[in-house]
């Protein structure tokens, strides 16, 4: 049962503030909250340094290259680190740390690990077509109210909803 | 006869800002200098107050942190030497006026003293431990019945140590983000704050940790305080030093000061304190370690700024 | 007045340091709303907990909403704001295989990095699976390319696509969301609540 200190906060609450957040990302940044692509930014810096070359003939990263500023300066790798810290403090305060593996009690921990690493993956390979992920292409491309933004909203959670029926055992 | 007249001293082969004069030795020896004055400090206070039973990490077991960070100091110090064979010279003078003399004497006082701390307790880390010979268990009792001669002499030299790390900054005055009489105890409050996030990681015992965590607490405020009154006395001042505060304020230091250091290195881990101190369960690690490398990246971007910053045009 | 830095009235590094603290702003929002939870998340697709769609929905209404009144205001110039350009195709075929990844992960980038953060391991592994898939995604681009830019004329703005009005659009999407708050409730009365 949730006890006190593992409550969570009302969700309508919840998305006032999260809008109010978004809302100010556009103010300040003229743009919209994001993940995948702190990731991707990630990446690029790595393969730059690790294959300078590759990097430079390649068709992907080779945009990278180019800009005389390292890709590790993008506003979305700082607003990830921040994000990293706010959960930090939210657990903390609500009490949440703790190492675990949260699965359906129908799958072993191995499962859920295999069926993680292979849901990123896909969500790697998704975010990069679709231009952005749940953050960056659907959240903040519906508040800027683009067409893209819907599309990505409606074929993410449709997909999810019409596969649901398949991966139940990994849920509930 | 050719004649030349020199109206300043640009000729002064250097004195224009030139980076990667200092490396990462310095800013690393000006780290571990503060560590190990904090964890003394500590230390050595609880001694003299005689609470060593109550606070038994600080007093000690962290201590052991003290020679093994001044060795590896003094080692990044040596490192950056350019007449490596000649650093002995420091001690043929006494310089009053110099810090670099004060520092070298006070480390040439404090590292042997910080060994024979380590050693007086070694036994509280090491039970087994065994001194195999007997003048040297004679040496262990008599030093134990003087702890607290020693532990004045420590408290001390650990003060001037804090205060000179900051100190050898300020003595350049041809560096305006240096010179500055606020970096001595900015650097000693941070120093010390780095010391009891240390004796806080390593102590089992909840109610030393709580203390440390308030102790922690205060520190980061003052810290906070002195970075504000450093920033605000930059920007009273001529346009050299605003420039040198502008670095921080938009300019090309923002980034990693005010993320890394303030955020990061200050605030979050002061947030995370107050919340643990408030009954909330919090891996004690991570404010520890967030003020820990807070305060290393402190040095290295005050090191590095600082050598920016000048006064010729 | 605003955007702020688009503009260059706030100048130089500000722009991250902003950045990072709006991170930490979305982050705390995410993990205090339970999105570090990836059973949580998931009951959205099997009725037992819409906490997704119920913070997805007002998080979108209030941020448009916003957007609309400060340009009302003169507060913001809606032309300097970024809109996600629309590449028709490859963001339909992307948001099919992130779907996918969604209901077999269990997160999405965002929240994955939440969840990592207060300690959930299988967090962390999907955080990994989204390096590996970039990294994948960046090597084999060639691939993707011509799906990638193809381009399909739709209008940018989801009001012009639909020809109506913007303020008549943003009504309908709150009278949507009212309705889909509605019904879910209902929904998450019957379906048996799921322990996790």
């Amino acid at each position: 049962m949730e006890n006190k200190s593992t409550k969570y906060m009302n969700p309508y609450l919840a998305g006032v503030l999260l809008g109010i957040v978004l809302l100010a990302a556009f103010f300040f940044a003229g743009r919209g909250l994001g993940a995948s692509g702190a990731v991707k930014d990630t990446i690029a810096t790595c393969v730059i340094t690790v294959a300078p070359t590759h990097a430079e003939n390649s068709s992907f990263f080779g945009k990278y290259t180019k800009k005389k500023e390292s890709p590790m300066k993008a506003w979305l790798v700082y607003e990830m680190l921040g994000v990293l810290l706010g959960a930090i403090i939210s657990g903390a305060i609500a009490g949440r740390f703790k190492l675990k593996i949260e699965h359906s009690p129908k799958i072993s921990s191995r499962t859920r690990l295999i069926a993680a690493v292979a849901g990123g993956m896909l969500f790697g390979i998704g975010s990069q077509l679709g231009r952005g992920c749940t953050s960056g292409a659907a959240l903040s491309g519906m508040a800027s109210l683009s067409t893209a933004g819907f599309v990505s909203m409606l074929s993410i959670f449709g997909t999810a909803y019409i596969f649901a029926y398949i991966f139940r055992k990994l849920w509930i | 006869m050719k004649e030349e007249l020199l109206v300043s001293g640009r000729q002064n082969l250097n004195i224009d800002p030139v980076l990667h004069i200092w490396h990462w030795q310095i800013p690393l020896y000006l780290f571990l200098g503060g560590l190990a004055a904090g964890v003394l400090f500590f230390a050595a206070l609880y001694t003299i107050q005689g609470k060593e039973k109550q606070y038994p990490t600080a007093v000690k077991i962290a201590p052991i942190i003290a020679p093994f960070a001044l060795v590896f100091g003094l080692l990044a110090l040596f490192l950056d030497l350019k007449h490596q064979l000649y650093f002995w010279q420091l001690y043929t003078t006494v310089r009053l006026d110099s810090p670099m003399s004060w520092g070298a004497w006070t480390l040439m006082a404090i590292t042997p003293l910080s060994f024979i701390w380590s050693a007086v307790y070694i036994k509280e880390i090491f039970p087994n431990w065994d001194w195999k010979f007997s003048f040297l268990n004679t040496f262990e009792a008599w030093c134990r019945k003087n702890i607290k001669i020693f532990a004045w002499i420590i408290i001390i030299l650990a003060i001037i140590l804090g205060v000179y790390t900051g100190i050898l900054l300020s003595a350049f005055n041809a560096r305006p983000l240096w010179n500055t009489s606020i970096l001595g105890p900015l650097f000693l409050v941070s120093g010390l704050s780095t010391g009891a996030a240390s004796i806080m990681w390593i102590s089992k015992d909840s109610a030393e940790r709580r203390v440390f965590s308030k102790i922690d607490l205060i520190l980061i405020g003052i810290e906070l305080f002195f970075i504000v009154h450093l920033l605000m006395g930059f920007m009273a001042s001529s346009k050299v030093q605003i420039e040198a505060a502008e670095l921080f304020l938009g300019g090309e230091f923002t980034v990693p000061f005010w993320i890394f250091v303030i955020g990061l290195g200050l605030v979050v881990p002061a947030i995370l304190e107050s919340l643990e101190l408030m009954g909330k369960h919090i891996p004690i690690n991570i404010p520890a370690i967030l003020i820990i490398v807070g305060g290393l990246i402190f040095r290295f971007i005050m090191v590095e700024a600082g050598q920016v910053t000048r006064y010729l045009y | 007045m605003g955007p702020l830095i688009t503009q260059d009235i706030i100048g130089g590094q500000w722009n991250f340091v902003i950045a990072f603290i709006i991170g930490i702003g979305f982050g705390f929002v995410l993990e205090q709303a339970g999105f570090s939870s990836s059973r949580k998340l998931a009951g959205v697709f099997y009725g037992y907990d819409f906490v997704v769609l119920r913070v997805f929905f007002v998080a979108a209404i209030t941020a448009t909403v916003g957007l609309l009144f400060f340009s009302y205001f003169d507060w913001i110039d809606l032309s300097l704001i970024y809109v996600n350009p629309i590449f028709l195709k490859s963001a339909i075929v992307g948001g099919v295989i992130m779907g996918l990844g969604f209901i077999i992960g269990g997160f999405c980038p965002g929240t994955s990095v939440c969840a990592s953060a207060i300690g959930k391991i299988d967090a962390m592994f999907f955080l990994g699976g989204i390096f590996i898939g970039i990294l994948l995604y960046g090597e084999s681009f060639s691939l993707f390319k011509d799906l990638y830019y193809d381009k399909v004329p739709v209008d940018k703005m989801v009001f012009d696509a639909l020809g109506i009005s913007q303020g008549t659009f943003v009504l309908i999407l709150i009278l949507i969301a009212l309705a889909a708050f509605y019904v879910t409730s209902l929904i998450e009365k019957k379906v048996d609540k799921v322990e996790y």
